[in-house]
């Protein structure tokens, strides 16, 4: 996609830098948004109480149902019961998190003057996060559980999962450069 | 007369020493990059690259590991650290496994 295939990078000691093109930053931004929109909280009709809300209790305990969503908010217990009672306590604070990195992501996107991004070592680990929640989100739809990456790779051009692969490896890809720049600096 | 089977006998001693301790697994899945994997274990458990590439690897191969060993509360906390991160964690009681 971009000119220098070169991804992130390590800049002094605790930075690290990429170089997007107008059209990268596009799609990364946009993709920021469609997770943040995604994580929103459900419209909870049953609880009213306040307090609860505010110490991030809610009153559903169900599982999401869309496929998509249930990847990022997984059931912390086999046990259907347990996964209930600790989903009610912590869904919504997980939630909370990973809209976090995906608002720190866009931010730093938005703010780019020609397309440099700049972040610290908390700002990786915030794309680093994001990153991963847009892949395994476009994981599911590309049903990369039951399909080898042999066959993603000979979807017909005209396919829009065609499209959808291009930008899930492109995003393994940034996410490998990030993850090479930060372990590296790191030792 | 109370008949008690191999299990509730477990779950009675379980009880009484209150002790028994908690797991944390992780679980494999097609999209985490394997420098991922280990990056998280490394940064939210202090593990050496070595140690959590080990760890990695298990995962990769057997399908799952058990990453942290402690309390109930102690193993949910981990399991919602995981989660941030979009690793698959669950919790069980260490005698289940």
């Amino acid at each position: 996609m971009s000119e220098l295939q070169k991804g992130f990078y390590p800049h002094g000691d605790n930075a690290f830098i990429a170089n997007f093109s107008e059209s990268e930053r596009e799609v990364l931004t946009n993709l920021s948004e469609q997770i943040i929109e995604l994580l929103a909280e459900r419209i909870d009709h049953q609880s009213d109480d306040p307090l609860a809300a505010m110490v991030g209790i809610t009153s559903h305990d169900t599982p999401p149902e869309d496929e998509v969503l249930l990847r990022l908010l997984p059931n912390a217990y086999s046990d259907q019961v347990d996964a209930s009672e600790f989903r009610r306590y912590t869904e919504s604070t997980l939630r909370q998190k990973k809209q976090g990195h995906a608002m720190a992501m866009r931010s730093n996107l938005i703010a780019a003057i020609d397309g440099v991004v700049e972040i610290d070592r908390d700002g990786a680990n915030d794309w680093l996060g994001a990153i991963n929640d847009v892949r395994l989100a476009l994981g599911v739809r590309l049903k990369v559980e039951e399909n080898l990456p042999e066959e993603l790779q000979l979807l017909a051009p005209d396919d829009p999962m065609h499209g959808v692969y291009a930008v899930y490896s492109w995003l393994g890809w940034l996410q490998e450069s990030l993850l090479e720049a930060v372990m590296n600096g790191s030792q | 007369m109370v008949k008690v089977n191999e299990k509730v006998e477990e779950e009675l001693r379980a009880i009484f020493s209150g002790d028994v301790p908690w797991i944390t697994i992780v679980w494999d899945d097609p999209v985490n990059l394997m420098t991922y994997v280990t990056y998280v274990l490394m940064e939210l458990f202090g593990f050496s690259k070595e140690k959590a590439t080990e760890l990695m690897m298990k995962i990769h191969t057997e399908g799952k590991a058990v990453v942290s060993t402690g309390s109930r509360e102690e193993m949910e906390r981990d399991v919602a650290r995981i989660h941030e991160f979009g690793l698959w964690a669950t919790l069980q009681r260490g005698d289940q496994q």
